[in-house]
């Protein structure tokens, strides 16, 4: 008895000694981490966002009928909702991107680095990582129209108010030019953390002014006056050749490597093929870009495209041509070509001068970057229905056309292009469910979650649907 | 110290001398009064003292009675137990009335005391162990359903599947809702490891609740502490109501734990065997007159290379849209694509398959086992069982064994210092538990994704030939590899989980009367058990999310991967020491106290790792992780620990058994708040008026009571919910890390349940009719819970103090004995519950609270002013363009095509996933030794949204998506219009296609056809959510049971004392239900997320024999 008494009365003690709150401590993941590590990661997630083709995350190149599906064609006739696809962009692009972008500047803002580096280095970082946030919020922009910007990422306001989408393009724009005049190319920054552009500032730089032009011409319908401003002050220093394109290189292993061979390879699965409305748009032109772009259709000498938005077989067409299946097939996120469409299109507008050579260059960069000759190239640029002179009635036409092509492989700026130019005509399939859409519907979680705010949204940008017109989408 | 001893040894040998010096033979025997047999094993007990005996087989007795003492106590189960005071006679005969309500009786209440049941001021309801364990189930908690108002069971059909306990409504936004377990005073663990993906229709299994693991041979009786006042003692985890368990101990059983004298061992055997049969109305009914496409199409392709196309059948689309069958057309199928096919490039009729996926279930057979020995003697007792199930289950190549040890022992050191202790070791193996939810599961594929052409019993052929993967979905004929589904016995042969579980679960104890009304006890228990789950997929099947992908469980985000092994190794211990003072005493002749100080330390430690390859397997067949393609990616690691201190009082006052008065208060100290405000109290008050007392006996009125409680009950958060820390990704070139979905909160409150209950319960007539009735309110306020956000916010989850929820509900058990004669005898007990559920308010700004998003665009949500869990989706909408709900507008339609309008918005509330009430008949008949008893139960009300409606509509593989139309046409004919050019002259008579029922914007009749002859016509495609949302009403025949006890007499010159034959069915009828081709009941698992219905596996009927044989 007395024993037993006694050894309670250790257990007692025992206990009473521990304080008890401390075993409620986490001792398996790390209450500190390097701002760098969650660069890393942010820009990771941004790029495999706007990459993959995963039905439930990134069904652009649906949008714009390069591609179809052959079994469930819900995505193909424009079905957001079943997957929550609207939901899943919006969620991995604030959660997985800009709050760990935000956090991550916060980090690296307090951090005081030993040894030598200059302090230039570590406000390069913190350029850098504004630069990748504005490129992520302009796509949020252009998806949605209005979102919550000047609440957003505080956790303190769990249900943020929506700002109108042009305040927050101005503020980006303003955003952007105080980050590039951060930006010091004499000094390094993040260095491998960096799967871009490795650190290298005078890369960054070009691809902070390329972006200014680019967004500064998605607002040249809507604010004429800031637009040419931004794309004059912008086209100097951009993207100067295909060696400058933001490139994004995949690793042979998983997670790492390419969503798209995630989703079509490693998948087992046989759920897409290039539309007919693409593959007889580029046979009309014999464009020298399908066999990088596609496979010839089983049994033939051709590129046969399948029909969009329709149940068919996959065994009768042309498929995704096998260099994209690899694992480590690059991602690009801003390429000369594309540059150099915007500086035509700038100079139709007056912000420049010389269209056809800069469309010519934006073809020659496109046909060069996806494997094509030099011969290719000319024999293509003589094509009556490519040159510049002949190719359609209006620049729109003609740079959305070529654009259309140039821009296979980066679905989402596509859809933006092809609704600021309206080119080429894109028809919606006969069982859609709307026509092609021209922006997101708004999250359904922000229904539940956050529905005054959604409903003030909805009201303010004409109505939440994916036929409502966004600000910069006048025309 | 050391005075104290002395003064036990003394009273100790004072005690011995007093009874040696004087002691008196009583001898007699008990008889019945109902039928004036003899009475064996009846209990016989010196009051006062733990001498005792048992009656013989011709119910005679002898005691030896000390001196002093003159009191014995009779007492046997069903049996009112009697007081008889010795006299100067030697023989004491007596005659014992049956109780069959056991109003007065003992029942055990929080912390393992046992109480009279009139004086709690609390309801509490009681089931005998028999009752649990007459129906030999893999969880004795489904055996549960129907038997105890107001507790709400829902079994699932997976193998081995969690079943969700719930009383009086759920309590808690995102907490733990379910009923706490507790075994002879230990609170037993009844976590479920189910994914966080599984809960929410991903891929998954479902691993069952931990309290399954309870041996339901073992269990004496269970007893149901249904409100706050009666669990408050226990504090948070009781929120949700205690499920009492108290197990067999050696000895005489049902004497509330009395000691008594029986000579030699009792041995009992019991053994029996269990088939099982699919319940058809819960499998899909096919259609049979089309067959594999998505539209009325073939695939032609040239196979043999001659330059010629042939036609074949869609191998590649995984629905019923296809051509219409015709026996004498000649096609090839799946079947002739591999060369050791005996079909290889044949051509077969093109029909409807023989033999449709109800084939692939096989009959469930269980054999259950068990073996025990008990002995008791004044010295002490104890009881020694071992249990052994073994089930082959529903599906192909699907296993569960369990093995039980249990050893319970008492033993009296002296007559003031008891010590017991006990040990309960469980083996669980489960191999091949069906996978649940939308992807994965061949059960899905049957539902939803397939094709009516296919034999299943040729897919069973196939794999018994060849070992390989021979799919019937293959990307092409020419291009022969698996593209959605793999061969079904493939999948389950090959693509197995495996898990096993070693549970330890004991107690010791020590009882010491330090004086007559003042003991003293202080046990130690601990629960602990590791777990292993593996999970694998061979080399050649389809790829599928596999391995580990993001959250804290790595079951959300997975990558795609076509081979692999996965394993979670799982290690979880509680540890729990309390120590008590007990005072019981008298003061006068009418008042009596009963008292509690008492301490209670807990800890729990949780820990698991989960590991997998990646990239697929290097070597096919071998399963471990070294054999991983790719390099391996990262573990998930994750180690909690919570720890309670506890410190208690309670007090019960009772005066001349009219009326007694409780109070109870708890100090909690716990580990999981920020540490000022991780100290809180909270107290209880119960009264029980037994105004039947105050009455002179009658007829009429033979009991009633009253009583009333109000509680209050704190709950602390779960562990780590405080302070943030980062996530670590797979590198990328450099270190990668982010943010967690889920900002934590360092300034958390306890949450606090405030509950009230008054109850009545009355019997009349001799007993023979009674009820209990209760009505109860509920109030959980400053509730922890993870609050979903906006993402904008940059997080999913902020952990948050807020939100209240309601619950006020009533709780009638009625019973009755319509017949009571010499043999026959027949009883009725009828529970009935209502609970009506409110979320009253969330967090401030905050109306909606998602719970769990599904495939379908399904939500279910925790709304203001609405029952807790909503099922919100897409809606139909009126003729002004706003969502149906319930109202019973029209619904509209597009006049150009038939179709219907669905809202935009997905947050329209479709159904709530709460029964209106619940209720159950039981009606027992004895005649002899022959038991006859079924019991009905009832669930009304409530929604449930099905996925397999939603997408097996639309892939026509349901009787609904053929037949003939209006026109007696045949539906999925193609519209014809009299005049294509104008259709206002209509439709002509050989149209296809179908009118959907409702109105055009116009407000005028819907008469447009919709094109019925493709995918989509009647599923998803064209109609909103709301259309699969069923009402989940069901009446079910719950069990039926026959049993036999032989006479003893038969063999009385033998050493077998008793021999019990039983037959039984379970769920042998469910007798009404709405939810089309599946059981309402069957869920993904256990949980709060409930209301969709996906894959499940259909239900059984099962049907069993036993024999229990005691000696």
């Amino acid at each position: 008895m007395k024993k037993i008494l006694a050894l309670l009365l250790v257990l007692l003690i025992f206990t009473a000694c521990n304080k008890l709150e401390d075993l409620n401590q986490n001792i398996k993941d790390p209450a500190d981490v390097t701002g760098e590590s969650l660069f890393t990661g942010a820009q990771k997630n941004l790029v495999d966002q706007v990459t993959g083709t995963n039905v439930n995350l990134n069904i652009y190149r649906l949008i714009m009928q390069y591609w179809t599906e052959v079994t469930y064609v819900d995505e193909s006739n424009y079905d957001l909702v079943t997957r929550s696809i609207p939901d899943n962009h919006w969620d991995i692009l604030y959660r997985d991107v800009l709050k760990d972008f935000d956090e991550s500047a916060k980090i690296i803002g307090e951090t005081t680095y030993g040894g030598d580096p200059s302090p230039k280095v570590k406000s390069n970082k913190l350029a850098i990582i504004e630069i990748m946030s504005v490129y992520t919020w302009s796509v949020l922009v252009e998806t949605f129209g209005d979102i919550p910007y000047s609440e957003a990422l505080d956790i303190e306001i769990p249900s943020p108010k929506y700002d109108d989408g042009l305040t927050i393009y101005k503020n980006l724009l303003e955003r952007l030019n105080t980050a590039i005049t951060n930006l010091d190319p004499t000094w390094g920054s993040f260095g491998d953390a960096d799967n871009i552009y490795q650190g290298d500032v005078a890369q960054w730089l070009k691809f902070a002014n390329s972006l200014k032009l680019k967004m500064g011409l998605v607002l040249a319908d809507a604010d004429p006056g800031l637009a040419q401003s931004t794309v004059m002050s912008a086209s100097s220093n951009v993207l100067l050749s295909n060696a400058d394109n933001a490139r994004f290189i995949y690793l042979s292993s998983a997670p790492n490597q390419n969503p798209v061979y995630e989703d079509l390879v490693a998948s087992g699965r046989h759920d897409f093929v290039p539309t007919s409305n693409f593959i007889d748009f580029m046979n009309t032109l014999t464009d020298p870009r399908r066999p990088f772009y596609f496979t010839l259709a089983p049994d033939t000498n051709t590129y046969i495209g399948g029909p969009n938005g329709v149940v068919s077989s996959y065994g009768d067409y042309s498929h995704v041509a096998d260099a994209m299946q690899e694992p480590t097939f690059e991602a690009l996120i801003m390429d000369y070509a594309e540059v150099e469409f915007l500086l035509a299109e700038a100079a139709e507008r007056g912000w420049g001068s010389g269209a056809e050579t800069h469309y010519n260059n934006g073809i020659t960069a496109s046909i060069e970057y996806w494997g094509g000759t030099s011969a290719d190239v000319t024999t293509y640029l003589a094509n009556p229905a490519v040159a510049y002179a002949t190719a359609g009635t209006t620049w729109q036409e003609k740079i959305g056309n070529q654009m259309w092509i140039a821009m296979y492989n980066r679905g989402f700026e596509a859809w933006t292009y092809w609704r600021k130019y309206d080119f080429p005509v894109l028809v919606a399939p006969d069982d859609a469910l709307s026509d092609v859409p021209v922006r997101f519907t708004y999250p359904i979680a922000e229904q539940t979650l956050n529905g005054n705010s959604y409903s003030a949204a909805s009201a303010a940008i004409g109505g939440d649907d994916v036929a409502t017109k966004l600000f910069w989408d006048k025309y | 110290m050391r005075k104290f001893t002395l003064l036990i040894v003394i009273l100790l040998f004072t005690g011995l001398q007093v009874a040696f010096a004087q002691q008196k033979t009583i001898t007699g025997k008990v008889t019945s009064k109902d039928d004036g047999t003899t009475l064996p094993g009846v209990t016989v007990v010196v009051k006062g003292t733990t001498i005792g005996t048992v009656t013989d087989i011709n119910g005679k007795y002898t005691i030896l009675v000390p001196p002093k003492y003159d009191v014995i106590v009779f007492s046997f189960v069903g049996m009112k137990s009697q007081e008889v005071k010795v006299t100067a006679s030697s023989t004491i005969d007596i005659v014992m009335e049956s109780d069959i309500m056991n109003i007065e009786g003992v029942v055990v209440t929080a912390l393992g005391i046992p109480r009279e049941k009139k004086s709690l001021g609390y309801s509490t309801q009681e089931v005998k162990g028999d009752q649990v364990s007459v129906v030999k189930t893999d969880n004795f908690i489904n055996a549960l359903s129907g038997k105890v108002s107001g507790v709400q069971i829902k079994k699932t059909t997976n193998m081995g599947g969690s079943t969700n306990v719930l009383l009086r409504g759920s309590k808690s936004l995102t907490g733990e809702n379910q009923t706490l377990f507790v075994v002879d005073g230990v609170p037993v663990n009844n976590s479920n490891f189910n994914t966080s993906s599984q809960s929410q229709g991903g891929i998954g299994y479902d691993f069952g609740n931990m309290a399954s693991d309870i041996n339901p041979d073992d269990i004496e009786s269970i007893n149901v502490l249904k409100g706050a006042a009666a669990t408050a003692l226990y504090g948070s985890r009781a929120a949700g109501g205690v499920i009492m368990i108290t197990t067999k101990k050696g000895g005489a059983s049902g004497t509330g734990g009395v000691e008594v004298k029986k000579k030699g061992i009792g041995i009992t055997i019991n053994s029996g065997v269990t088939m099982g049969f699919v319940d058809k109305s819960t499998f899909p009914k096919y259609q049979k007159e089309y067959g594999a496409g998505y539209g009325d199409y073939w695939t032609e392709t040239d196979f043999d290379g001659d330059g010629v196309p042939e036609i074949w059948s869609n191998v590649i689309d995984d629905a019923s849209y296809g051509p219409a069958f015709d026996p004498d057309l000649l096609v090839y199928q799946w079947n002739a694509v591999d060369p050791e096919s005996p079909y290889y490039f044949t051509q077969t009729p093109w029909v409807a398959a023989e033999n449709g996926p109800i084939t692939f279930f096989e009959k469930p057979l269980t054999f259950t086992n068990s073996v025990s020995l008990e002995n008791s003697s004044n010295k002490g007792s104890y009881r020694l069982s071992y249990t052994n199930y073994t089930q082959k289950g529903l599906m192909p190549n699907s296993k569960l064994n369990k093995d039980n040890v249990l050893l319970n022992g008492a033993w009296n050191v002296s007559d003031k210092l008891t010590v017991s202790g006990s040990a309960n070791y469980t083996s669980t193996r489960a191999l091949g538990r069906n996978s649940t939810g939308y992807s994965d599961n061949l059960v899905t594929s049957f539902r939803q994704w397939m094709e009516t052409n296919v034999d299943i019993q040729q897919q069973r052929e196939m794999y018994e030939l060849t070992g390989r993967n021979i799919t019937w979905n293959y990307a092409d004929p020419t291009d022969p590899q698996p593209i959605y589904w793999d061969n079904y016995y493939w999948t389950r042969y090959q693509n197995y989980e495996n898990d096993n579980r070693n549970r330890f679960l004991g107690y010791m104890a020590v009882d010491y009367k330090v004086l007559k009304w003042l003991s003293l006890f202080g046990r130690f228990s601990a629960d602990t058990y590791n777990e292993l789950q593996e999970e694998r997929r061979a080399v050649g099947s389809i790829a599928t999310p596999f391995g580990i992908g993001t959250g804290s469980d790595g079951s959300l985000g997975r990558a795609e991967q076509k081979s692999g092994y996965l394993r979670r190794d799982i290690t979880f211990s509680e540890y729990n020491f309390d120590l008590m003072g007990n005072v019981n005493k008298d003061f006068g002749q009418n008042w009596n106290l009963k008292g509690i100080v008492g301490l209670n330390v807990r800890r729990t430690n949780y820990n698991r790792l989960i590991s997998a390859t990646n990239g697929g397997l290097a070597v096919p067949g071998l399963y471990s992780l070294q054999n991983s393609v790719g390099p391996l990616p990262l573990s998930k690691e994750l180690a909690s620990k919570v720890g309670v201190n506890g410190i208690y009082a309670s007090a019960s006052l009772g005066y001349k058994s009219i009326i007694y008065l409780d109070g109870t208060i708890r100090r909690d100290h716990s580990s999981t708040l920020p540490i000022e405000h991780s100290v809180y109290y909270y107290p209880s008050v119960a009264t029980s008026f037994v105004f039947s007392n105050l009455i002179p006996e009658n007829k009429v009125l033979s009991y009633g009571k009253i009583r009333v409680n109000y509680a209050m009950v704190g709950n602390s958060a779960s562990f780590d919910q405080l302070t943030d820390n980062y996530n670590i990704v797979t590198p990328m070139n450099a270190p990668i890390t982010s943010v967690a979905g889920t900002k934590k909160n360092s300034d958390l409150l306890p949450e606090k349940t405030r509950s009230f209950e008054t109850g009545l319960e009355m019997f009349f007539f001799g007993r023979r009719i009674g009820f209990d009735v209760a009505y109860y309110n509920s109030n959980t306020s400053n509730q922890i819970l993870p609050l979903a956000v906006s993402t904008s916010t940059g997080y999913t989850y902020k952990i948050i103090n807020a939100g209240q929820i309601e619950n006020k509900g009533v709780e009638l058990s009625l019973m009755a004995t319509p017949v009571k004669g010499k043999k026959f005898q027949w009883n009725i007990t009828l529970n009935w519950a209502k609970n009506w559920n409110k979320v009253l308010s969330l967090a401030e700004g905050v109306e909606n609270l998602q719970l769990g998003s599904y495939q379908g665009g399904i939500t279910v949500n925790a709304r203001v002013g609405q029952p807790y869990g909503v099922i919100c989706g897409t809606d139909y909408v009126t003729v002004n363009g706003n969502p149906v709900g319930e109202s019973d507008s029209a619904r509209c339609i597009n006049p150009a095509n038939g179709r219907y309008y669905k809202t935009a918005t997905s947050d329209n509330v479709l159904g709530n996933v709460n029964p209106d009430w619940t209720g159950g008949i039981l009606n027992s008949l004895t005649y002899g030794n022959w038991n006859f008893s079924f019991l009905i139960d009832v669930s009304k009300g409530g929604e449930i949204f099905s996925l397999d409606m939603y997408y097996g509509l639309a892939t026509g593989l349901y009787e609904e998506t053929a037949g003939l139309n209006d026109l007696g046409n045949p539906v999925r004919d193609p519209i014809v219009w009299v005049d294509p050019a104008d259709h206002s002259l209509g439709y002509a008579s050989n149209s296809g296609g179908v009118i959907n029922e409702g109105v055009n914007p116009d407000g005028s009749e819907n008469v447009t056809r919709i094109n019925a002859g493709a995918y989509g016509a009647f599923g998803y495609v064209r109609n909103p959510d709301k259309a699969f949302v069923y009402d989940a009403t069901f009446v079910k025949l719950r069990e039926v049971s026959l049993s036999y006890n032989l006479p003893t007499k038969w063999f009385q010159k033998s050493f077998i004392t008793g021999l019990a034959l039983s037959a039984v069915a379970s769920n042998p009828w469910i007798i009404y239900k709405k939810l089309p081709y599946a059981d309402p009941e069957s869920g993904l698992g256990a949980g709060n997320l409930q209301g969709y219905s996906v894959g499940s596996l259909p239900a059984t009927r099962d049907f069993s024999f036993n024999v229990k044989l005691t000696f």
